[in-house]
């Protein structure tokens, strides 16, 4: 099979994905009609064309996503500001850019395909926590810490990609597949060791524990505790990294307006948790403890060696704070929001 | 899509192509070759059809074996009625790849 062909199927499987229910039927009717086409190149321009003429009726992110994702542009411009000002390679600007749409594009696919968070909270959970337990053991390591996983030049952070959305699926189910979950994922970023990440796990289940007290909180907590204390009992050997690291120190190494875009970019990402605990109290909880997890990414990067999320340069963030908009329910407060 | 609401060009072409078919079932693919019309701009005209009672749709078996079932269409009494009070635009029609869909 070509890659044309096989293109022209990944679209169509697109639309089957996105479309809500009642427009199922004309999703396979793409897919079986591309099915018929006998040229490659004219199966793949059907394909895509029919993915660009139905995508108005591809089910709308929330409300909630749409504010975030405006946030995460503005967030990521302002750092394009930041990199500008500071001198950094002009490239580095471009692959947050670049994140930002792969992150968008996936933010528009994770809209119709979570249609049912409850379900989708629990495999974004385990997807998660195996695959911070294979970056502890194979990924890339650096001065003795195992973070990353390589895909040619590019280094993915999968816990800066994958723990913020699964924080929020932790808010809307918590059962004991769930907690398991949420456990080896503890366990993970104490192997790995990842302490900002560690952190960023612990404060957002005290803030959900402080909201929602039950039994798989209390256990997921317990174990973020634990692997935050053991992180901090490990000596952090990572060198600063330019551009990366430190960013929020730039008043005083660069100037006034550079620090302006940095903190306003980083106040950014905390807007939707805010308006979201403003504007209706079912989303009240996914919101503070979605704005918890930032909040403590960005005063890790402020006290700690780690990596300032969205203003700073790295695409790992960028994608994780876009994907975690997904997760995010929508106005009022929709049965299948309810904590068990 | 209303009688009253001007139809597109492509909205007319496509009626037209399906006027041409009768009774006879037309397909996706077919009608994008017919007309011209590109399959991102078909598929919203046919399900807008679809919706306002202008068009009937069915699943087709498959004509030879290991090939998919085929969604067709073709118009109502209603669209029948819709596409013969909205020829298509004289000049669109005039293209070399539309006559040959005419009758």
């Amino acid at each position: 099979m070509t890659l044309r062909r096989r293109l022209a199927q990944t679209a169509c499987r697109a639309l089957l994905r996105m479309l809500p229910p009642e427009m199922q039927p004309w999703a396979h009717a793409v897919r079986h009609e591309v099915a018929q086409i006998p040229g490659d190149t004219a199966a793949l321009f059907f394909g895509l064309d029919s993915l660009r003429g139905l995508a108005p009726y591809v089910v709308a992110p929330s409300r909630s996503s749409i504010t975030g994702a405006a946030c995460a542009v503005g967030a990521v411009a302002l750092g394009a500001v930041y990199l500008n000002v500071a001198g950094a390679p002009i490239h580095y600007a471009r692959v947050n850019a670049a994140a930002l749409l792969i992150g968008l594009a996936l933010l528009a696919f994770c809209a119709g395909a979570i249609r049912d968070p409850r379900r989708w909270a629990v495999v974004v959970t385990q997807i998660t926590a195996l695959s911070l337990l294979a970056t502890a053991f194979f990924g890339d390591q650096v001065e003795g810490a195992a973070r990353w996983l390589k895909f040619g030049s590019f280094a993915l952070q999968p816990s800066l990609v994958l723990l913020p959305m699964t924080i929020v699926g932790f808010v809307i189910i918590r059962d004991w597949r769930a907690t398991t979950g949420m456990l080896v994922i503890a366990a993970a970023l104490a192997l790995q060791p990842d302490r900002a990440m560690a952190g960023m796990l612990a404060a957002s289940l005290a803030v959900l524990l402080a909201l929602r007290r039950d039994r798989h909180v209390m256990a997921a907590f317990a174990g973020s505790v634990f692997a935050f204390g053991v992180t901090l009992l490990r000596p952090e050997t990572l060198p600063p990294a330019p551009y990366v690291t430190g960013v929020l120190y730039v008043w005083s190494e660069v100037n006034a307006f550079a620090g302006l875009t940095v903190v306003s970019g980083s106040v950014l990402l905390l807007i939707p948790a805010i308006t979201g605990m403003a504007s209706s109290r079912g989303r009240r909880t996914v919101s503070a403890v979605h704005g918890a997890s930032w909040l403590a990414a960005i005063l890790a990067a402020a006290l700690g060696n780690s990596p300032t999320p969205l203003v700073g340069y790295g695409a790992s963030a960028v994608i994780g704070y876009v994907l975690s908009l997904a997760m995010l329910p929508p106005g009022g407060t929709p049965e299948a929001m309810r904590t068990s | 899509m209303g009688r009253n609401r001007a139809l597109s060009g492509d909205a007319r072409k496509i009626l037209a192509a399906l006027l041409a078919a009768g009774e006879e079932w037309s397909h996706g693919y077919e009608l994008c070759r017919l007309t011209g019309t590109k399959s991102g701009t078909l598929y919203p005209l046919l399900i807008r059809l679809a919706s306002q009672g202008f068009l009937e749709a069915e699943w087709q078996p498959p004509c030879a074996g290991g090939r998919p079932p085929r969604h067709a269409y073709r118009l109502t009494a209603a669209g029948v009625d819709l596409a013969r009070n909205n020829p298509p635009d004289p000049v669109r029609a005039a293209a070399p790849r539309y006559r040959e869909a005419l009758p």
